[in-house]
């Protein structure tokens, strides 16, 4: 194959790569797969790409010597790979999975990804409770918000950790709080049928990487009818009651109201 | 493939892709320049002339270098075409996506609240000790048993080593001093030195070589992101059984190393996945980052432009007995003490 044919192919490879990231950057779309830290470094990869492609392919048909004589044939081009396979092997995947994607997972693996697991316990952490500060009520009164009608605002992620440590269930166990976050039906721990599940994905790094973070809502009577898998505001007492050895992350609803979805699933670290 | 299949292959497929595929970008230009720029026998100017030391030095290289685990193999395989020594490459390349400033920094920021100096510290030194370990042994291994045949002709056709250099004018940095150029072999091939080579020409090559690099590395990582993409959607069999082993003393960290595997998560970011396996033990999730960085199924396609697969094959099973090893007896201290 001619040297300048392999660098063309090379080059639309690597410049449909660099395409797909500047898409998903440039239409926001990042935000459903990676994580903020992640997204410029996406960025930058994309640009990246970009040069190095049009930079091949620009100058596809010019003589290059690195300080040596190649006699025509230029092995530090040479590959181990037949180049139009390689063409198809990086873009074949890349275009099938822009076809499919729908930027969310399926309720199954939702499921996979922690939907319906427990949270920690504290002996699961033996180093976890007894290594952080004290904390006191005060102290998490300054640090939230409080609503118009009373409730402390906190992020999902704090309840559902908060079945690990001790000192953090009661300290929040009886407050009255509103969080956040994607209602569906409770399939585990609901004998009276009473119950829905509030989560949201915990992303580390990108959206594989990533768990969902979900407590039990107690409605008390039938639940209402909300959008399932749609973004809701709500607010009630916490409680942590132990259930079959376990201890959950229980809110007892006083409201639920459809709410509009955040700009992204938030990074949160611990 | 169901549609739901699909949404979820290609959700996870993109979103590792998108997460790597900068820091192979970084890894092929870092490789793509040292290609054409970097002369041959530099990097082993850097080390002890003692090969045992060398390997030593080696393991912390990391710490000068950071590169995760997809940008080094493309990097250690420029570098071994360059003189770099096979053993003290691949300590080189198992000890650096762990032994180096940024990963520390990600473990203990992960581990808050978990006992984040003992799991940063036990994982830096594990896997120094890991790989320096590998690189010993390497040492004693002829590098047609490690290398891909074309990589290890090419390293044989070329002197380990050059004599002092003396850059000459048209800026190949060779030294000149006692040999023909009509008769000179290179590192990669054997040609006549071209010394009409201008800056803009050797760019446009380093960009060539990067570029090729690229698309080399790409296609296995495509095939990698692929496979962990399956797993992770839990559209490839088997994964619920996981769970089930957590509270064993010798098969959790074994569960672990092999969800490391199959996750193919980035050095600089499995700590944030490990940190929240609150079923399993210390020494299991030591287990997970240590190996994690070392191997994995994207590596083991990556490993492949560099090793021989038997050599990979030896190398795979040795990390797996002695982290898995090493692992359980960091447990069983640990327990001890507390």
């Amino acid at each position: 194959m001619k040297p300048e044919l392999r660098r063309i192919l090379f080059s639309l490879a690597v410049l449909l790569w660099a395409a797909c990231l500047l898409y998903f950057y440039g239409s926001g779309r990042i935000v459903k797969y990676l994580a903020p830290d992640f997204r410029p470094i996406a960025l930058a990869g994309g640009l990246g790409l970009a040069v190095m492609g049009l930079f091949n392919l620009l100058t596809a048909w010019k003589n290059a010597s690195c300080g040596h004589d190649h006699e025509g044939e230029h092995d530090h081009e040479g590959s181990d790979m037949n180049p139009f396979a390689s063409l198809i092997l990086m873009v074949a995947p890349v275009g099938l999975s822009m076809m499919w994607t729908t930027d969310a997972f399926s309720q199954a693996t939702l499921a996979r990804k922690g939907l319906y697991e427990e949270g920690p316990s504290a002996a699961d952490s033996p180093f976890f409770a007894s290594m952080l500060p004290p904390l006191t009520i005060e102290e998490i009164e300054k640090g939230h918000r409080r609503t118009s009608d009373g409730f402390l605002e906190f992020d999902l992620m704090e309840l559902f950790f908060a079945t690990g440590d001790p000192e953090m269930q009661n300290l929040i166990g009886g407050l009255e709080i509103e969080t956040e976050g994607r209602i569906v039906p409770e399939k585990v721990n609901n004998p009276d049928g009473t119950r829905m599940r509030l989560y949201r994905m915990f992303m580390t790094c990108c959206v594989a990487d990533s768990r969902a973070i979900p407590i039990i809502l107690e409605f008390g009577a039938t639940p209402p009818i909300l959008p399932e898998n749609g973004w809701i505001k709500v607010a009630g007492t916490m409680t942590f009651p132990e259930e079959k050895g376990r201890l959950q992350a229980v809110l007892e609803v006083a409201r639920a109201t459809p709410a509009d979805a955040p700009m992204e699933e938030k990074f949160l670290l611990r | 493939m169901n549609a739901d299949a699909q949404q979820d292959f290609a959700l996870a497929f993109l979103s590792i892709l998108f997460e790597g595929a900068p820091f192979i970008l970084l890894g092929t230009l870092v490789s793509g320049f040292i290609d054409i720029y970097l002369p041959a026998g530099t990097m082993d100017r850097f080390l002890p002339k003692n090969r045992s030391l060398a390997v030593l030095a080696a393991g912390f290289m990391g710490a000068v270098f950071p590169v995760c685990e997809c940008a080094v193999v493309p990097v250690i395989r420029r570098l071994v075409g360059k003189g770099l020594p096979v053993s003290c490459a691949l300590t080189y390349m198992l000890a650096a996506p762990i032994v180096n400033p940024i990963t520390a920094l990600s473990t203990w920021k992960a581990f808050q609240g978990q006992a984040p100096w003992m799991m940063t510290g036990g994982r830096m030194l594990l896997g120094y000790l890991v790989a320096v370990g590998v690189g010993l042994v390497v040492a004693k291994v002829p590098i047609r048993a490690i290398l891909r045949k074309n990589l290890a002709d090419r390293i044989e056709k070329k002197p380990i080593t050059e004599p002092e250099e003396t850059t000459c004018s048209s800026g190949c940095d060779h030294d000149h001093s006692t040999h023909d150029h009509s008769e000179h072999t290179h590192s990669e091939h054997d040609h006549d030195h071209d010394h009409a080579a201008t800056g803009d020409s050797r760019l446009i090559a380093a960009m060539r070589s990067a570029q090729k690099d690229f698309v080399d590395v790409g296609v296995y990582f495509t095939i990698g992101v692929a496979i962990t993409a399956l797993f992770n959607t839990g559209i490839a069999p088997g994964a619920e059984w996981l769970d089930g082993l957590a509270g064993d003393p010798l098969i959790a960290p074994a569960a672990l190393m092999g969800l490391a595997f199959i996750l193919s998560l980035c050095s600089t970011s499995d700590a944030f996945i490990a940190a929240t396996l609150a079923k399993f033990t210390w020494g299991a999730k030591l287990a997970f980052l240590v190996l994690g960085p070392m191997l994995d199924v994207k590596l083991i396609f990556l490993y492949q432009t560099v090793m021989r697969r038997r050599f990979i094959m030896y190398l795979s099973v040795s990390l797996f007995v002695v982290i898995w090893l090493a692992s359980v007896l960091a447990q069983t201290w640990l327990i001890e003490t507390r």
